[in-house]
């Protein structure tokens, strides 16, 4: 066990030792200047690493993954719960999802809000402001990213740089999503700096941010430990994330537990953001339609075998955050009954709103939801369908 | 920050050490370890370095004036006022709360109506660790052990000594004060070997063995009351060596980490697990907080000294406030008061129970620690009711995910520590093979903590 002819020689631990971290530095930095994309269930996660500054995702991008999955069933660990799907996510020049000949087309509306705006496990086609646009006529220019998102001191560059033919603002507000904020100063500040810089200063300030921040290594082992606590080599402790449920045909359904606790408490809803966001869009000039997005939970509790009973308060977020709006005279509308009755009745024939294994809506809800927000919206122009490809401004 | 986290081991030892080797002089070195061990300390929070500088001052001052004063009376003042005011910190925020529960709920039960407010106290984390090692200083500068230092920086050094800061070991001065005052000339070559094997071996204990173990038993043991027999027996075995595992593999990286900066930190536990009695047992484990509470309480109390009654009482007494110091619970008192109960049983059958075989000594006292382990790793009386109830009622029960994985660790872990060396008895020169095989297991480890969260130690709590 016990020798000493290793002495002055590598193999001495204190050379050994120190090699090894070095080594594993080096490996460790060299992985970060390698693509995560075949590391990555979905696009969020691959297309948010080189995000400049004031972009949702690393602009002029495809993403295409045969087996994404949702997730839920990523959070939780839970391989045997997945749904396999094909996600192609396309990013444009300004770093949002739409495909890049939006750049040139007359825009009838820009898209704000989270991940449910941007879409999730569906194809490009199949996102709301696709759907939306196809119905419409004119284009709806997707602008979703992680909350906070796109404030309304922004709107009016994305605007400038695009042809807009109204002034609207469609915000998506999902239940899920936090409690938005009004900007501080400060953050308008430091957006109004970064839109400044050149968009080379930005595109090295991303990569070298993203560099930073994401480790392929460290992916490749969490992946290797998520391997091992499967239930089984070891217990699978990621599995407390989420709640998995039975639905009354006796299919199971993954919640984020943190929402499902959040739903049986009461959440405030203040109308406060929302006036001040439709005061600042009508400074420069632009009219404002809030959507709201009913949370899985919210959506399939009744449908859920041994659902829990709800208080007194909880619950009813969304409906009265959509009584503050309306007292407010803000444009509103509520998905909540089309989505809660569309999914009793999609369930009859095995199909479903959400995905099984994600937070987000599926392309079949989209598409109902695009059909109530079409309905809320002023007839189209006639000249949104005819592209204008030389009158826009390129980044 | 801990020591199995990445931010440590890629930012701040390497910079820590470089320009520790990059210091010559004695009291640059002492700058530079005390400067390390705040910025250490503030990756906690910030704010309770203040609260460290605050003991370290007074400690620092009471060492002056025991220097400067022969007066007995004022010498006696040199150590009260420093210990009341370090155990007044120490009360306060790990001890206070404790007592305002305790007082209402004895207000309650006699009637009273009122009740006094909880406070909203953040325990800091190490506080029961450095106001030790102030303690130790203090005493053994008025009891002649120890010349207090003169340097301001060296005493900084000494408590601030992030090897040591937060989870101990409880170092004595006396103990390194030979390597502080030699800290400008340390064997680096010698010591650095030494002291990544140290490092390496007390990383894989900790990382493959006791977080392996406590991914499996954490979950069982939040469903105490489901558990069947052998499940509850294989949780509280896989306890026994996760809680040895990781506080020994805590104790040899602080001990590596110190060779690597020229100071040889004491041993803290000495294969306790082949202890053949519970007075032998103490004196294997933890023995930084045993022998403190042995040289600081139960001797001043009058040791062995007296009759036997005497005698058990000191032991009660010590071991008591040993509970005491794992946390602020009754659960610790119980768990004291059990220790003390097994130690003056152990002196009443002492010649009975040595003419037992070795083996049964050695198996029947690490029974009896387990036992008592049921009542130190549960959160309430009710868990401890409940899983002693299930240890002996043979009934089945849920199973426990990840055993055959449990069973396989904690063959290797028993092995390891009924049979195989500690750490103080290896020669730390190792073989090629050995080496490289060292050095596989650390790649694992790296690689696992590239994919996790660092798991905290165990007795960071305390």
């Amino acid at each position: 066990m016990k020798g000493d002819g290793a002495r002055g020689s590598l193999w001495q631990l204190g050379r050994l030792i120190p090699c090894l971290l070095i080594a594993l530095g080096v490996v460790d930095l060299g992985f970060r200047f390698v693509s995560i994309d075949p590391l990555t269930f979905r696009a969020w996660e691959a297309l948010r690493r080189y995000r400049p500054p004031g972009a949702a995702f690393e602009p002029n991008r495809r993403y295409y993954n045969a087996r994404s999955y949702g997730d839920l069933a990523a959070v939780g660990n839970l391989r045997e719960l997945r749904q396999y799907r094909t996600e192609v996510f396309t990013t444009d020049a300004l770093g949002f999802r739409n495909a890049a000949h939006v750049l040139d087309a007359e825009v009838g509306a820009i898209l704000v809000g989270d991940s449910f705006a941007v879409g999730s496990g569906v194809r490009d086609e199949e996102t709301l402001s696709s759907s939306l646009s196809r119905l419409w006529g004119c284009v709806v220019y997707n602008v979703g990213s992680e909350i906070p998102g796109v404030g309304p001191d922004q709107i009016p560059a994305i605007a400038r740089r695009l042809s807009m033919r109204s002034r609207l603002v469609i915000r998506l507000h999902a239940e899920d999503a936090q409690e938005p904020t009004i900007s501080t100063s400060w953050q308008v500040t430091v957006r109004k700096l970064v839109a400044w810089a050149p968009g080379e200063v930005r595109t090295v300030v991303a990569r070298l941010r993203g560099m930073l921040a994401v480790s392929p290594l460290q992916i490749l082992s969490e992946r290797a430990v998520k391997t091992l606590a499967d239930g089984t080599i070891l217990p699978n402790n990621y599995a407390d994330n989420v709640v998995r449920a039975t639905l009354t045909n006796g299919e199971s359904m993954l919640f984020l537990a943190s929402r499902v606790n959040d739903f049986y408490s009461r959440r405030e809803a203040a109308a406060g953001y929302w006036r001040w966001l439709q005061a600042e869009l009508q400074k420069a000039r632009f009219d404002l339609l809030v959507i709201l997005v009913p949370g899985k939970y919210r959506v399939y509790r009744p449908l859920l075998v041994d659902s829990r009973s709800v208080g007194e308060g909880a619950g009813d977020y969304l409906d009265r955050l959509e009584h503050e709006l309306r007292a407010s005279g803000i444009p509103v509308l509520n998905l909540t009954p089309l989505l809660t009755a569309e999914a009793a009745r999609a369930l009859e024939r095995g199909e479903y709103l959400y995905w099984l294994d994600d937070i987000h809506w599926n392309a079949r809800a989209i598409a109902l939801a695009a059909a109530a927000v079409r309905a809320q919206l002023p007839p189209a122009a006639a000249s949104c369908r005819a592209p204008r490809p030389q009158l826009v401004q390129r980044p | 920050m801990l020591f199995n986290s990445l931010a440590f081991l890629y930012g701040f030892l390497p910079v820590t050490y470089l320009v520790f080797r990059h210091l010559t002089g004695k009291t640059p070195r002492y700058v530079c370890l005390a400067i390390s061990g705040y910025v250490f300390y503030s990756f906690w929070n910030y704010k309770f370095c203040a609260l460290m500088l605050f003991s370290t001052l007074v400690s620092y001052a009471a060492g002056l004036a025991l220097l400067r004063w022969q007066d007995p009376v004022r010498r006696r003042l040199c150590v009260w006022i420093p210990i009341t005011m370090d155990l007044a910190l120490l009360g306060f925020f790990k001890y206070a709360n404790f007592m305002v529960t305790n007082l209402n709920e004895v207000s309650s039960w006699l009637g009273g109506r009122g009740t006094l407010p909880i406070l909203e106290i953040v325990l800091p984390v190490g506080i029961s660790f450095y106001t030790f090692h102030t303690i130790t200083y203090i005493v053994d500068a008025y009891r002649g052990v120890i010349t207090p230092t003169r340097n301001f920086f060296e005493f900084v050094a000494y408590v601030s000594l992030f090897t040591q800061l937060v989870a101990g070991p409880i170092v004595r001065f006396r103990q390194i004060e030979q390597d502080f005052e030699h800290i400008d000339r340390a064997e680096r070559h010698a010591h650095r070997d030494i002291g990544w094997s140290f490092f390496v071996i007390g990383m894989i204990k900790k990382v493959l063995i006791a977080d392996t173990i406590a991914a499996v038993i954490d979950p069982a043991l939040a469903r105490y009351s489901e558990l069947s027999t052998l499940s509850a027996w294989l949780c509280m075995l896989g306890y026994a060596y996760q809680l040895y595992f990781d506080f020994s593999g805590y104790s040899d990286m602080a001990v590596g980490l110190g060779y690597l900066f020229g100071l040889r930190l004491p041993q803290n536990f000495n294969s306790p697990y082949k202890a053949t009695d519970f007075a032998d047992f103490w004196r294997r484990w933890h023995i930084s907080l045993s022998s403190f509470f042995r040289d600081y309480v139960y001797i001043p109390l009058g040791g062995n000294r007296g009759s036997r009654l005497m005698t058990y009482r000191n032991l009660m007494v010590t071991m008591l406030l040993c509970g005491l110091w794992h946390g602020a619970n009754w659960i610790f008192v119980v768990w004291g008061a059990y220790n003390g109960l097994l130690l003056v049983l152990h002196q009443m059958i002492k010649e009975t129970w040595e003419r037992f075989p070795r083996w049964t000594r050695q198996t029947g006292t690490f029974g009896l620690w387990v036992l008592g382990l049921v009542i130190f790793r549960s959160t309430g009386f009710d868990m401890v009711l409940t899983l002693l109830g299930t240890l002996f009622a043979f009934r089945g029960g849920a199973e426990i995910a990840g055993a055959n994985v449990l069973i396989v660790v904690l063959v290797v872990a028993a092995a390891l520590a009924h049979a195989g060396p500690n750490t103080f008895e290896i020669r730390h020169q190792w073989s090629p093979s050995w080496a490289a095989g060292f050095a596989v297991l650390f790649g694992i480890c790296l690689f696992a903590l590239y994919g996790s969260r660092p798991a905290p130690y165990l007795y960071f709590q305390f």
